[in-house]
Order: structure tokens, then C-alpha cells, then sequence
């Protein structure tokens, strides 16, 4: 009997322990030791210098969101959305901010990139320029000119959609094909008569003595932004990519109440005048959103062009590339 | 052997009910004022509504979280420093006198270096908790070995025990009941130094739901506050004295075999 | 061939000289008794042999090998039990052991001691007797040449002595071992050891031998209290 009770009072101190243990434990995940450092997983988003992801690392809102449903953001800065299909390829990167035609450049030549948010519309910022003591002051004067643009990017599908509208052909007019940098350089020096740019530098242009000789909307040209991810991992996050959107247009909502705060923080990040970045951000509005029909007709129309002038080898079906989400 | 039963099993639990029910008395019967001293059954309900909240099983646990964490690291440590010292003459020559001048030291004089060095998160407050418990362990390990019956050692030795059999077969069994001691003796500095802990600077815990009641001069909860401190601390010190009973088996033997 | 040699073996505490110049010779299956007034020596020769102790001078020889560290061919018997409180009876014989041989042996040993009963005991539930005797299966499980009794029995009332010395005297004639027994009590002496040894002035004074120990006629009897008178009237002897 004796020794029964002995064996009893074991297991109860035994199952007491446990229970302690259990409830510590409990304790544990409730702290923040418990929620963080643990299973925190790694999400990384790549950006280009002063686009909207910018923004938001800058603003921390993002990545503290994140983190309290259990992801650590990391932002990687490149240098040309060229570079961030590359790394979406390869997985280096989980998610992209790219303007419009990197995705199209890049799912023509087989990557699975999947598109997963559709960015606000910025066709005032984006047009051709020409100085004001050139006396150009229509489109069709362009004629026989020299216009500076960049291959299969924006500008490309930009000069190809206005010349067409305007009945003109690539050979009516001379295109040089610069590097955005080289190509405000040559425009400023004269040795071109126009330049086919994005905002800032449409801005900033116009801020120095140039005329926005036609812009997006004279061609319904939106050049919008994306956000970008590789296929698989698309497919697998799709809780996570909707967390994305919410947070990111939260961000965007944010960024067009917070002008001022906004202007001081591009200029330093783009290392140009405030006045310049004001114009810019004036005219555009700072939007993500799930990916629309309507966005994805003009990336099919990108592609369409840039097939036909043989820039792309195939052309790709975007609509094939696209996670439709729903975010509330 | 039912008599004695009802006096081991129930007389320790009979003062207790008594100051309750005239505790429970006095404030409806309007004795004293509830508004510092609310009725039992307030306080009960206090706990019901925190429980239904969420807030009391968070707070029980993460504390409980805490003092098994710095128990477990203290203790331990304050176990194998014990061991060392207790079984290595260098080790005590070097660190014995040190640890001992460290021991002097209130625990609250340390709060603020363990917050300037650890902050104020968690590693902070059971560090703080390792530290209260380190010291009692360390002393009852110590004192646990180097007053190991010497006729025991010297038995050991004449009949060649090699060093393993020597600590597990007469060392170690021979300091246990102070080594327990030492751990009964840590559970209760462990609360305090939890309490503290959580006093100073937390965002959950028992103690820092004691100290935003204060705050807001919410009675009820400090209460509820102080009877899971005595409820947590008669729990450890029950599950102490009942490892003291496993562990201990060879004490309770009685002589009821005589004869020869 | 003695099994045992002592040779001008010295030994100090400090300023007192506890043994000079002992020089003795213990064959093997000697049953020695060391008698003398208590302080005198006897239990420093026991642990000398036991290896516990070291010589100031002199050499001890086990087998023509010098005892520098614990003799392992002997084992120790205490005069309190020395058992490990927090081990059973048979726990206190393996030491952590636990090969089947050790256990069998622990077994056969308790069995022999007449505790095989109470091999899951712990040590506080028996008797002084009990416990001296699992102390006598324990100093037996390395199955030593040579058992070295250090007043084993003196806490033990007259009747325990009695039937432990009977067993002492049963396991070492069975076994055949050597035994050298501590002991104030010239009449234990005479009863358990065939030669005793009178320890005096810090050597041996007078070595007598008991050839009628086992023999229990009228006789042999009359000559065993003439033998302890003797030893008796040698330690009291001031010269």
C-alpha cells in the first residue's frame, strides 16, 4: 500500500511538471520572444530608386504590418527592372516593383512571372519633350528629327504608339536608342531634337526650358506600375500577396494625403530639386490595387507593339500571366 | 485512521475558509468599506470576466513563462558552479569568495544595471529571476557536497570507487536534501524577483497587471493579483516538497522491519 | 610464505608516535586477532595494511608487492556500518554495477549472510546487526585475499556480537580467507582468531597463539580462559 501511494504521488508530481511546462510554454508564444525571432519568415521585395516601394520602406509601415503576421520584409534596391525579372527568375527576390515593360520583356523570353497588383496611372509624366527654342510645337513637325529613346522600355512602346497615331513611321523620323542616363545627356547638349522621358526627368526637363510635346494620354498610354512575382511562388502565397495589396495601397493612401512629407524624402532618395519632384507627384496618383482587365489590355498592347518591331521574339499572352486577387 | 486523516487533510484548510467567509461578511454585512477591500466574490468575479477577456490565462502564463525560464538558468547555473566548487579545490580557491561577495548584493540594487545592459524586453527580467535563484542554489549545492559524511568518502575510497561511482553513488545522493532545499529555497526568491521584475518595467505578467491596476485604482484586480502570487507559490512549493519525498525515499523508510 | 610483511614499519600523527618499529608476518589463512588498550596502534595497523595510511618508514609487502596506494586484495570492514543511506541493501553492494554476475554474487552474498530478504531494503529499516552484516557481504563482494575487521561488533549488543561473531568466524573458515581482527575484547579475541597479537607500546608485545580455537571440550575451554587471562594481565602489565 505504501509503496502504491509512493508510485501515485509520482505520476501526479509527474503530470503537475507537465502541466507547468505546458503553460510556460503557452507563456513563451505569448511573448514577444515567442512571436518574433521564432518563425519569422523572410520576405524580400525588389525597387527601384524612388518608386512607390520607396515609399513605403521609408514609411516602416509595411514592414511592421508584416511582421505582426509573422513576415520580415527586406527591400532590395536595383537598378533596372530588367535586373528584377532576373532576380524574380531565380528566386532571389519573392516579389517586384517594375514599370511596364520589364514583365512584358521578360515573359516573351519564357520566364514565369506572374503579375499580382496593377499601380496607378502616370501617363502626364510620361511623353516626348522638345526645347522650347526649337519652334516644334506639334507632332508632326517631328518629322526627319532625331528622337533619343531607350529600347524595350516605356519610351519605345511611347514613341512607336504616337508615331503611329500621328501616321508616321519609325523611318520618317531618326531613333536613337540611348540609355535613359546618356539620353538626357545627348537631349541637353543638343545632338538630339527629342526625348521620349518618364517622370522625374519629364519634369525636371519642363522645369528647364522644354515643352511636353504630347504625353500618355494623347495615346491612352498609362505606364503604369506592377507588382511583379515569380510564378510558383505566386501560387503559393496567394494570403500573403493579398496582405501585400492591402498594406501597399494603405501606403499609397497614405502617400498622396502626405505631399510635402513626400517631396522631401524623393528628392533626398532621387537626389533631385524638390520643385521638380513636386510637378511629379502632382500629377500622378499613388494607387495598388489587384490587377485589372484594363491594365492588362495595355500590357498586351505593349507586347503586341514591341512583337511587331520585332523587339520581343514572341508574343506572349499576359492575360496567361496574371493572379487575379480579390483584397477587401 | 479517519480522525487523523481529517486533521492531516483538512485542519490546515480550515483557517483559511473561516477568514473568508467572515472576510465575505464583514463587507456585506458593511463592516469596512469594499472600496479597499472588496468581497471575495468580487474578486471572483473579476477573475471570471479577465479569464472570459483572455487577459488572466496571458498573464498567468507568460509569467509562469518567465520563472520557469530564469529558474531553469539560474538554478542550473548556480547548480554546476555549486558542483565545482564543491568538487574542485582550484575552482573553490578561484571563484568561491567572489560568488559569495556577489551574493550580498540586494537583488533590487541590480535592476538598474540589468536593465541598462538587457533593456527592459524579455532576456531582462529573466535574467533577473536567474539571478535571485543562482544564489540559493549555488549555496545549498556547495554546502550539500562539502558536508558529505567524510567516513562515507574514506569507505569510497578503500574500496576503489572510481570518480564517476564516487558522485553518483555517494556524492551527489549524499548532497540531494540540501540540493533540494536549495531549490525550495530558489522557488520562493524566484516569485519575488518575478514580482519585481514585473513591476519595473513590463507590458504583461501578473505583475504588471498588479501594478496598471494600481493605476487605475482597480482594487479587485490587485486582489486577484495577490492570490495568484500565493496560489503560484504554494503550487511550486507543493510540487518542491514532493520531489523532496521521491528523491528522498531512503528518509522516509521508517524502521518498521526490526528485528533480528 | 607469508602473504602479509611488515618490516621496521614507523608510523607519527603529528608529534605522537603511534607505531615503531613493527615488523610482523601474516600467513595466508591466519586469523589474527590485534589486541590492546584502545589508542594504542591497533586500528593504524589495520589501515596501514588497508593502504588508507601510509608508513612514516618501513616497508608493507601483500604478496612480496609493496602497498603504496589502496590495497586492492584487501577490504575493510568499519566500526560503524558505513552503508549508503540512500541505497537499498543490494545497491549498496554494486556500487552501480549492474552486470548479472555482480548481481548474482550481491545475491549469494546476502543469501549467505542470511538478508537475501531484504535485498530491496533501505539501510535505516534494519538492525545494527542487519546492517554490519550487509557490510560483511559488501567487504566480501570483491572477493579479496585478505578481510581487515576494524571492531566491527563493538556497537552491538552481547547477543548480535555473539551470533556475528559465530558468522564472521563461519564465512572466513568457509572461504578460507585471511582475516585481521581489531579488538579491545580479549575474549572476542580468543573466540574468533587463532593467534592474537598483544599491541602495547607502540609495537607488538606479545604474539600468543589459540590452537584450541575450534574446539569446544572442557578442556580446550579451560585452556582458552587461561589464554585470555594471559593476554588480559600482558595489556595491563605496566613493564
Amino acid at each position: 500500500m505504501h509503496q502504491n501511494s509512493h508510485q501515485n504521488r509520482k505520476i501526479f508530481i509527474f503530470f503537475l511538471l507537465v502541466a507547468w511546462i505546458c503553460v510556460a510554454f503557452y507563456g513563451f508564444k505569448q511573448t514577444d520572444l515567442g512571436n518574433s525571432s521564432e518563425k519569422l519568415t523572410t520576405i524580400k521585395i525588389g525597387y527601384l530608386s524612388g518608386d512607390e516601394i520607396e515609399i513605403s520602406a521609408a514609411r516602416g509601415a509595411l514592414k511592421k504590418k508584416l511582421r505582426a503576421k509573422g513576415y520580415n520584409v527586406v527591400f532590395k534596391k536595383f537598378t533596372s527592372g530588367a535586373a528584377e525579372t532576373e532576380a524574380l527568375a531565380s528566386g532571389s527576390i519573392d516579389y517586384a516593383r517594375t514599370g511596364d515593360t520589364p514583365p512584358v520583356a521578360a515573359i516573351a523570353a519564357g520566364s514565369k512571372i506572374t503579375y499580382i497588383a496593377t499601380g496607378g496611372v502616370k501617363s502626364n509624366g510620361t511623353g516626348i519633350l522638345v526645347k522650347k527654342s526649337s519652334g516644334i510645337t506639334k507632332v508632326s513637325q517631328l518629322r526627319g528629327k532625331k528622337i533619343a529613346y531607350t529600347k524595350s522600355t516605356a519610351s519605345e512602346y511611347f514613341v512607336r504608339a504616337l508615331l503611329k497615331k500621328y501616321g508616321l513611321s519609325t523611318s520618317d523620323v531618326k531613333l536613337v536608342n540611348l540609355e535613359t542616363n546618356a539620353a538626357s545627356v545627348a537631349y541637353s547638349k543638343g545632338k538630339v531634337d527629342a526625348i521620349v522621358a518618364w517622370d522625374p526627368t519629364t519634369a525636371q526637363l519642363q522645369l528647364s526650358g522644354s515643352t511636353l510635346l504630347a504625353d500618355g494620354n494623347d495615346v491612352n498610354y498609362n505606364n503604369r506600375s506592377y507588382i511583379l512575382s515569380s510564378s510558383t511562388f505566386a501560387k503559393n502565397h496567394k494570403s500573403l500577396s493579398k496582405l501585400l495589396i492591402k498594406y501597399l495601397s494603405q501606403d499609397m493612401k497614405w502617400a498622396n494625403s502626405h505631399h510635402s512629407t513626400l517631396i522631401k524624402l524623393l528628392s533626398e532618395k532621387l537626389g533631385v530639386k524638390k520643385s521638380v519632384i513636386k510637378t511629379t507627384i502632382n500629377r500622378r496618383k499613388y494607387d495598388f490595387e489587384p490587377v485589372t482587365q484594363t491594365a492588362i489590355k495595355e500590357s498586351q498592347a505593349i507586347a503586341d507593339t514591341f512583337y511587331k518591331a520585332g523587339v520581343i521574339k514572341k508574343d506572349p499572352k499576359i492575360k496567361s500571366h496574371v493572379q487575379y486577387l480579390s483584397v477587401n | 485512521m479517519t480522525k487523523s486523516t481529517f486533521k492531516k487533510k483538512f485542519l490546515p484548510w480550515l483557517l483559511p475558509i473561516v477568514i473568508i467567509l467572515f472576510w465575505q461578511l464583514a463587507v456585506q454585512l458593511k463592516w469596512i468599506q469594499s472600496e479597499f477591500l472588496p468581497a471575495p466574490t468580487e474578486v471572483v468575479q473579476t477573475a471570471i470576466v479577465d479569464w472570459k477577456k483572455g487577459i488572466l490565462q496571458k498573464n498567468i502564463s507568460i509569467s509562469l513563462f518567465r520563472a520557469t525560464c530564469g529558474f531553469v538558468i539560474g538554478g542550473g547555473m548556480g547548480f554546476i558552479l555549486g558542483l565545482l566548487s564543491g568538487t574542485s579545490k582550484l575552482f573553490r580557491k578561484t571563484f568561491d569568495s567572489t560568488i559569495q561577495m556577489l551574493r550580498t548584493i540586494p537583488n533590487m540594487a541590480l535592476i538598474p544595471l540589468v536593465v541598462l545592459i538587457l533593456g527592459i524586453g524579455e532576456p531582462a527580467k529573466i535574467c533577473f529571476v536567474a539571478l535571485a535563484c543562482l544564489f540559493p542554489m549555488y549555496i545549498n549545492t556547495y554546502h550539500g557536497i562539502t558536508s558529505i559524511d567524510p567516513d562515507l568518502l574514506e569507505m569510497g575510497k578503500s574500496y576503489q570507487l572510481n570518480t564517476v561511482q564516487m558522485f553518483k553513488q555517494i556524492i551527489f545522493p549524499g548532497a540531494l536534501p540540501t540540493i533540494l532545499m536549495g531549490v525550495r529555497y530558489a522557488l520562493g526568491t524566484m516569485w519575488t524577483a518575478l514580482i519585481v521584475a514585473e513591476t519595473v518595467s513590463a507590458d504583461s505578467g501578473i505583475g504588471y497587471m498588479s501594478t496598471n491596476a494600481q493605476q487605475y485604482v482597480d482594487v479587485k484586480t490587485i486582489y486577484l493579483c495577490i492570490i495568484i502570487y500565493a496560489f503560484l507559490g504554494e503550487l511550486s512549493n507543493y510540487i518542491a516538497k514532493n520531489l523532496e519525498t521521491i528523491f528522498l525515499e531512503w528518509r522516509n523508510s521508517a524502521r518498521s522491519l526490526t528485528e533480528e | 610464505m607469508a602473504l602479509i610483511e611488515l618490516d621496521g614499519v614507523s608510523k607519527k600523527y603529528g608529534d605522537k608516535t603511534v607505531l615503531k618499529n613493527v615488523s610482523l608476518k601474516i600467513s595466508e589463512g591466519d586469523f589474527v586477532a590485534l589486541c590492546g588498550m584502545s589508542g594504542g596502534g591497533k586500528s593504524t595497523l589495520l589501515r596501514l595494511i588497508s593502504g588508507l595510511e601510509k608508513a612514516d618508514s618501513g616497508s608493507i609487502k601483500q604478496e612480496n608487492k609493496e602497498i603504496s596506494t589502496i590495497n586492492s586484495d584487501a577490504r575493510m570492514m568499519f566500526q560503524d556500518d558505513r552503508l549508503l543511506p540512500w541505497q537499498t541493501v543490494i545497491q549498496n553492494l554494486l556500487f552501480g554495477d549492474k552486470s548479472e554476475e555482480r548481481i548474482k554474487l550481491a545475491k549469494r552474498l546476502l543469501d549467505r549472510v542470511g538478508l537475501i530478504d531484504y535485498q530491496n531494503s533501505f539501510p535505516a529499516s534494519l538492525s545494527g546487526g542487519q546492517r554490519q552484516r550487509v557490510a560483511l557481504a559488501r567487504a566480501l563482494m570483491s572477493q579479496p585475499k585478505v578481510l581487515l575487521l576494524d571492531e566491527p561488533l563493538g556497537a552491538l549488543d552481547a547477543l548480535t556480537r555473539r551470533n556475528m561473531q559465530d558468522l564472521i568466524i563461519k564465512v572466513c573458515s568457509e572461504t578460507n580467507i585471511t582475516t585481521i581482527l581489531v579488538t579491545h575484547d580479549v575474549q572476542e579475541a580468543v573466540r574468533m582468531a587463532d593467534k592474537i597479537w598483544i599491541i602495547k607500546n607502540q609495537g607488538i608485545a606479545k604474539e600468543l597463539t589459540n590452537p584450541e580455537r575450534n574446539n569446544q571440550t572442557a578442556e580446550a575451554q579451560l585452556k582458552k580462559d587461561q589464554l585470555v587471562e594471559t593476554a588480559l594481565s600482558c595489556i595491563l602489565d605496566n613493564n
